[in-house]
């Protein structure tokens, strides 16, 4: 039972994100952290790295958030592991639609570092009660 | 963990990186946003400016610049429209995004101050004139007899004082004492107003405002008027009532003494209960985490907190049931309890109220909120609790919850292997007292007593009025012999006050009867122990302090 989170990987393009949400996880959460730059450069390190969760940007050049999420999912160690999307379209429509794609919720952006941890925790959490 | 004062540092000097790379991307999006102008559609220059705007809308807020992100969203709202439609713009859409475009650049001065003032918000309160008080009071009188009374009388309440006979030497000393409280006299032989006139002069060139107390033989309006305008936060006649500028001073300088409070978080989570620790900590409060909640018990007793965070759902044990054991211990029956969960659905919420708990704090919680909700609760449950625990003439522990606390002090010193002593005094001839001068001037030597024991012993010594005149103290971490000491210095001050009642100045003091838990490791014992020698101490002619044998 993967009671902890511990690995979270976190794929987004834009470099100031990057740097805050490192900061946010890590410091607030305690969790490790790995950052992809591109879904590509996701599917290639995943399988090292081994995340308990995955935070996926949406909008991202070349292969986006969804497309990301599908060619994870075909690989058998990641069929089952909780993604969330990270993005700036919350209508409800929208959520449901990402979350029947298979991601488990929805972190609207622009997200307040203060509390970025604690929602990825309080997911976990609820993927694992 | 990061430290987080350090994080918000750190958090700040990410938003400062992220404001001055704004300039340059709203030279690009500017640039992109030619593409718009043109007179045929330019899909591939839409796109980049649709991916700039978009990128804004997402980061704006997180770096402090929530405006920014709104303004970016309301303009990616319009792109999203010209995106679908594929279509050169026309003119009424052009306006549009070109008055879109300019308020997004307007709101990039407008910063959230958020990462720096969330924090500040909750940890620092209004500057007031005493919130550095250094503990020492100046008095500037040129009466050296009234002047060296005032002196004496303020260091038995634990007060240091600096006496100045002439307003020049005061003025000329004054840096040295920018954070002091100043008692001045009014009147000088040189100007009848001249400590008014002073103080008026020393109070101009200040920010906050030196907190003084006049003194002064003169009741006209105007020259009260005068004191309030020289930044007079009291002001009182002379003969001066030691009594009554005791607790004008006490009331200054209490706002800063008062300790902090202290929240158990039981969660087993380690990273959530270490993320909630640290947003109370900023708020100035002292956290103890717990993340196995069958460890509750030790903590509980040893840490003694005014408040319980439980996480509802834990392994080994739930919430609720952890707060429904917390609550059949006596000492925790009105502790407030309050739950943390995700749980939104509000039958299961107030179930898990019915079972203990005072609140519900549903998870992700904002660091305001929780410092709020936490802060209200403990407010309102230590308010209550001094109702039921404190006696209302002095605010010292009542009979029952000074007993209450000596079995809870005397087993904490027992699994801790350490000394605690107890101490009964009867102020001598109390009955004289209210008698001669009544009940009025009785109520004030109480007081004063009362005063001087919280003033002189150790924060965490307890103090608690026994009876009628009679006192009961607990001092932790001490044996008969230290008790005594410390005992016996205040029994000589007490006995050197000198009480006004009317035009009559009178004096007393106290008898006092010494135990500690090497010889009564029981309540009751210990407390019959230290009855019986203040029993002999009268006896033995007053004024004075025994060990139990």
């Amino acid at each position: 039972m993967e009671d902890r989170l511990k690995c979270v990987l976190y794929v987004e393009d834009e470099p100031d994100i990057q740097v805050v949400a490192r900061l946010a996880l890590e410091v607030l959460g305690g969790f490790t952290v790995e950052i992809c730059s591109s879904g590509e450069e996701a599917m290639v390190r995943a399988p090292e790295f081994k995340p308990q969760l995955i935070l996926l940007d949406v909008m991202m050049p070349g292969m986006d958030g969804p497309t990301t999420l599908e060619r994870l999912r075909v690989l058998p160690q990641f069929s089952a592991t909780p993604v969330v999307f990270m993005t700036a379209k919350v209508q409800p429509d929208e959520v449901a639609r990402y979350k029947a794609l298979g991601a488990v919720d929805v972190i609207p952006k622009p997200f307040d570092p203060m509390t970025l941890a604690g929602k990825v925790q309080s997911i976990w959490e609820r993927c694992h009660a | 963990m990061l430290d987080p004062a350090e994080l918000q540092a750190k958090l700040q000097l990410l938003n400062d990186a992220y404001a001055a790379q704004l300039p340059e991307k709203f030279r690009q999006i500017e640039q992109a946003g030619e593409s718009l102008r043109q007179a045929v559609w330019d899909e591939e220059g839409f796109q980049i400016l649709h991916r700039l705007v978009h990128s804004l809308s997402g980061s704006g807020k997180t770096f402090g610049f929530s405006a920014l992100s709104e303004a970016a969203r309301a303009l990616e709202n319009e792109l999203k429209l010209i995106g679908e439609a594929k279509q050169v713009l026309d003119d009424a859409q052009r306006d549009r995004i070109g008055h879109l475009l300019r308020e997004l650049e307007c709101s990039a001065s407008q910063r959230d101050s958020a990462v720096v003032l969330q924090s500040e918000s909750i940890a620092t309160s209004t500057p007031s004139p005493t919130a550095n008080f250094s503990g020492r009071i100046c008095v500037v009188e040129d009466n050296l007899e009234m002047a060296d009374e005032l002196q004496a009388h303020l260091s038995y309440f634990g007060y240091e004082v600096s006496v100045f006979l002439t307003l020049d030497d005061f003025r000329r000393a004054m840096p040295r004492h920018s954070n002091d409280v100043v008692l001045m006299d009014v009147n000088f032989p040189e100007d009848s107003l001249g400590g008014i006139h002073v103080m008026t002069e020393l109070q101009r060139g200040r920010d906050v405002p030196l907190p003084v107390i006049f003194l002064s033989a003169h009741n006209g309006l105007d020259v009260r008027l005068g004191a309030v305008r020289a930044g007079g936060v009291a002001y009182l006649n002379k003969p001066v009532n030691i009594g009554i500028l005791v607790d004008k001073l006490d009331a200054m300088t209490s706002t800063q003494v008062s300790a902090a409070y202290r929240v158990l978080i039981v969660d087993d989570s380690a990273s959530l209960a270490s993320y909630y620790a640290e947003m109370l900590k900023q708020a100035g409060m002292i956290v103890r985490v717990v993340n196995d909640p069958l460890e509750v018990l030790g903590p509980l007793f040893d840490f003694s907190p005014d408040l319980i965070l439980v996480d509802m759902y834990m392994p080994g044990c739930t919430g609720t049931e952890l707060a429904q054991v917390i609550r059949q211990i006596d000492e925790f029956i009105s502790i407030p309890i309050v739950f943390l969960s995700a749980e939104t659905d509000l039958g299961k919420q107030l179930s898990a109220v019915g079972f203990g708990g005072d609140d519900f704090l549903t998870k992700p919680i904002e660091a305001e909120h929780l410092v709020a909700s936490v802060t209200s609760r403990i407010k309102r449950s230590l308010v209550l609790r001094s109702y039921m625990v404190r006696d209302s003439l002095t605010g010292l522990l009542n009979h029952t919850a000074i007993k209450d606390r000596l079995a809870h002090e005397l087993a904490r010193a027992k699994r801790q292997g350490k000394s605690l002593a107890f101490a009964m005094l009867d102020i001598d001839h109390f009955k004289q007292v209210n008698d001669a001068y009544g009940h009025p001037v009785g109520d004030r030597v109480i007081k004063s007593l009362s005063r001087l024991l919280k003033q002189r012993l150790r924060e965490n010594d307890l103090v608690g009025r026994y009876g009628g005149e009679e006192f009961a103290v607990i001092l932790a971490d001490a044996d008969a012999a230290a008790a005594m000491k410390v005992l016996d210095s205040i029994r000589e001050d007490f006995s050197r006050l000198r009480h006004l009642a009317e035009d009559q100045e009178f004096s007393t003091s106290f008898s006092c009867g010494i135990a500690d838990n090497s010889n009564f490791g029981e309540g009751s014992k210990l407390t019959d122990a230290a009855d019986k020698a203040l029993y002999k101490a009268k006896h033995a002619g007053r004024n004075r302090i025994l060990i139990a044998g």
